[in-house]
């Protein structure tokens, strides 16, 4: 190809790139506007900026508490999945290879059934009887493990595929290492990268998660998505800088999730 | 009794037997080679020695003691995998005092052990290295080092070589026999190249589908070949049956018999024979030759350009007595 033309090609290519990012970031531009202006309604422009929206969300005590009771909820949720599914990955991977298949089945479960579907069940399930867990931030913790557990098996799983798990145990184990210190000190800390990379993934994903929280939980234990919710006839302005204030969360996230999986060996 | 026994060892998968009744017997301080063609058992056989494969009857005897009721890491045996698997998250160094710190030795007496092992292997400036910085034959001879440092009572070695390049494998195996002689290392060695075997070992135990079939020197090995089996792994030799055999040779014989192709001198005798191809190995041209109707491989040192020996051209030829050798079976 021409050297005029190849250059014409990567500046229509670069040009096709910008406009899909212009285009995908307009909302977000103009809720970041909305969130800093002291009012905007019949003008282009807002008449003024200010950041006594985010002042007033940051000092809102439900605010708060939504955001850390989230927290709460999503670290619980990712903590009990990486103590369930490492122990689980290695004796599938190691010992049952051939439940592998079945877990791929499992795994995907949570993806076919929709949380609507699966919060009716739950409701049944735990809305009394021995365990009624409905309301409680517990019953959530063991949903979002349900939800986090696809991204978690997959990661990790790629992750211990990678690794030449079999030869890697016999050696640790032939050099004097019983199972499971082979295990520990030999293959979790080669887990290291995937197992990170799940639990960003799944945090992202758990953090913005709306039907578990609401039909589970609702008002009793408030979670960020569900204040968001139940503050939609407030201020409009306000209502901008939580969007905000969450998306920028994410993302902050996010690019910790991508950068360490560049900089992990 | 020797050093290592194995006496009747038995082992399937399901209802496929791997091997069956496996005796054998290494002296201390021997090095001795599992030869045999890819699923003959003998790497199965191997990690049963290790410890690392269940055996379902027999016995395994180091020293004197009952190996099979230990687990690996209780019996005193140093391994080597073909894929290396060296520890991806630890450095050179760590990798090789991964034994010494599993038997809680201190902390100095680790790092001059290291060091030492390192150089025997002559990889001490690679020591803060991680193992995916490292080439095959380094991560392989960091893997020996490993198995080394721990002073095993028998080292095992499972195909060490074979997912290296030639240049490479001719010289590790060199040091990996110089080490052994060094330490005065037992040393059990699985391969399925047979010039790795002839070249390394004291003693080669040939193995075919699950039984071991010959067991002898280098030397027997290759000019006493056994079985049509032996004779068909080791070298390249010539495999007759009877009948032509009997028509080539001019006398009666009523077994198969195997002729080594170097043992077949072309230009002088009574025989005489056609050229039919010729393809050069390097040092040795390997001549295509048919007499009597039978098509024999017969293998010339190359003196010089001008002896080659065209297609279509009739030599004469002369098979030695003594290097035609009657297979039983």
């Amino acid at each position: 190809m021409a050297r005029a033309e190849r250059r014409a090609a990567a500046l229509y290519h670069r040009l096709v790139v910008w406009l899909l990012f212009f285009i995908l970031l307009l909302p977000l531009a103009g809720t970041l506007l909305y969130s800093v202006s002291t009012s905007w309604s019949a003008t282009i422009l807002p008449s003024g900026l200010t950041l006594k929206w985010y002042l007033a969300l940051w000092s809102d005590a439900r605010f708060l508490t939504a955001f850390g009771h989230s927290l709460l909820v999503c670290f619980g949720a990712l903590l009990l999945s990486v103590v369930l599914i490492l122990p689980l990955l290695f004796v599938v991977h190691y010992h049952f290879p051939r439940l592998d298949g079945l877990m791929n089945v499992l795994i995907l479960l949570p993806f076919a059934i929709p949380p609507v579907v699966s919060s009716v069940g739950l409701l049944q399930v735990y809305g009394g009887g021995p365990v009624p867990l409905v309301g409680t931030p517990w019953i959530l913790i063991g949903a979002y493990f349900t939800v986090a557990l696809p991204f978690m098996y997959r990661a990790i799983s790629n992750n211990l595929l990678s690794l030449n798990l079999r030869d890697l145990m016999d050696a640790a184990r032939i050099h004097g290492a019983s199972t499971w210190r082979a295990a520990f000190l030999v293959i979790l800390p080669n887990l290291r990268k995937g197992v990170m990379v799940a639990l960003f993934l799944s945090f992202s994903f758990l953090f913005g998660e709306f039907v578990f929280a609401n039909l589970l939980v609702g008002t009793r234990y408030e979670t960020l998505q569900v204040y968001l919710n139940n503050m939609r006839n407030s201020s409009g302005h306000f209502n901008s800088a939580l969007v905000i204030s969450y998306f920028f969360f994410v993302l902050v996230f996010t690019w910790l999730a991508n950068r360490l999986h560049k900089d992990l060996p | 009794m020797s050093f290592l026994t194995v006496q009747g060892l038995h082992k399937r998968y399901g209802a496929t037997p791997v091997f069956s009744d496996i005796d054998c017997a290494i002296e201390r301080g021997e090095f001795v080679t599992l030869l045999g063609p890819s699923g003959c058992g003998k790497s199965t056989l191997l990690r049963c020695i290790a410890g690392l494969t269940d055996v379902d009857g027999g016995t395994i005897r180091l020293d004197g003691q009952d190996l099979l009721p230990l687990p690996p890491q209780k019996r005193g045996i140093g391994m080597v995998f073909q894929s290396y698997a060296l520890f991806p998250n630890m450095t050179v160094a760590q990798n090789v005092a991964f034994g010494l710190r599993m038997q809680k030795v201190p902390r100095a007496e680790r790092t001059r052990r290291v060091e030492e092992t390192l150089e025997l292997v002559e990889l001490s400036a690679l020591a803060d290295r991680y193992p995916q910085q490292l080439s095959g034959g380094q991560s392989q001879r960091v893997a020996l080092a490993r198995s080394l440092i721990t002073r095993p009572r028998l080292l095992l070695l499972d195909e060490p070589l074979s997912a290296l390049d030639a240049r490479i494998r001719r010289h590790l195996r060199e040091e990996i026999r110089r080490i052994q002689q060094e330490l005065g290392l037992t040393t059990l060695f699985v391969t399925h190249d047979q010039e790795e075997a002839l070249t390394l070992s004291d003693r080669i135990l040939l193995m075919d589908a699950g039984h071991i079939v010959q067991n002898g020197s280098a030397e027997a090995l290759y000019t006493e070949p056994a079985s049509a089996f032996a004779a068909g792994f080791i070298g390249h030799y010539n495999l007759l049956d009877a009948e032509p055999a009997s028509r080539l040779l001019g006398r009666p014989l009523r077994r198969r018999v195997a002729i080594r192709p170097e043992a077949i001198r072309l230009g002088t005798g009574a025989l005489r024979g056609e050229i039919r191809s010729r393809s050069l190995l390097g040092n040795v041209i390997r001549y295509r030759v048919e007499s009597q109707g039978v098509e024999l491989w017969v293998d010339v040192l190359n003196r010089s350009a001008g002896d080659l020996l065209a297609s279509g051209q009739v030599v004469a030829l002369e098979i030695a007595p003594e290097a035609v050798r009657e297979l039983e079976g």
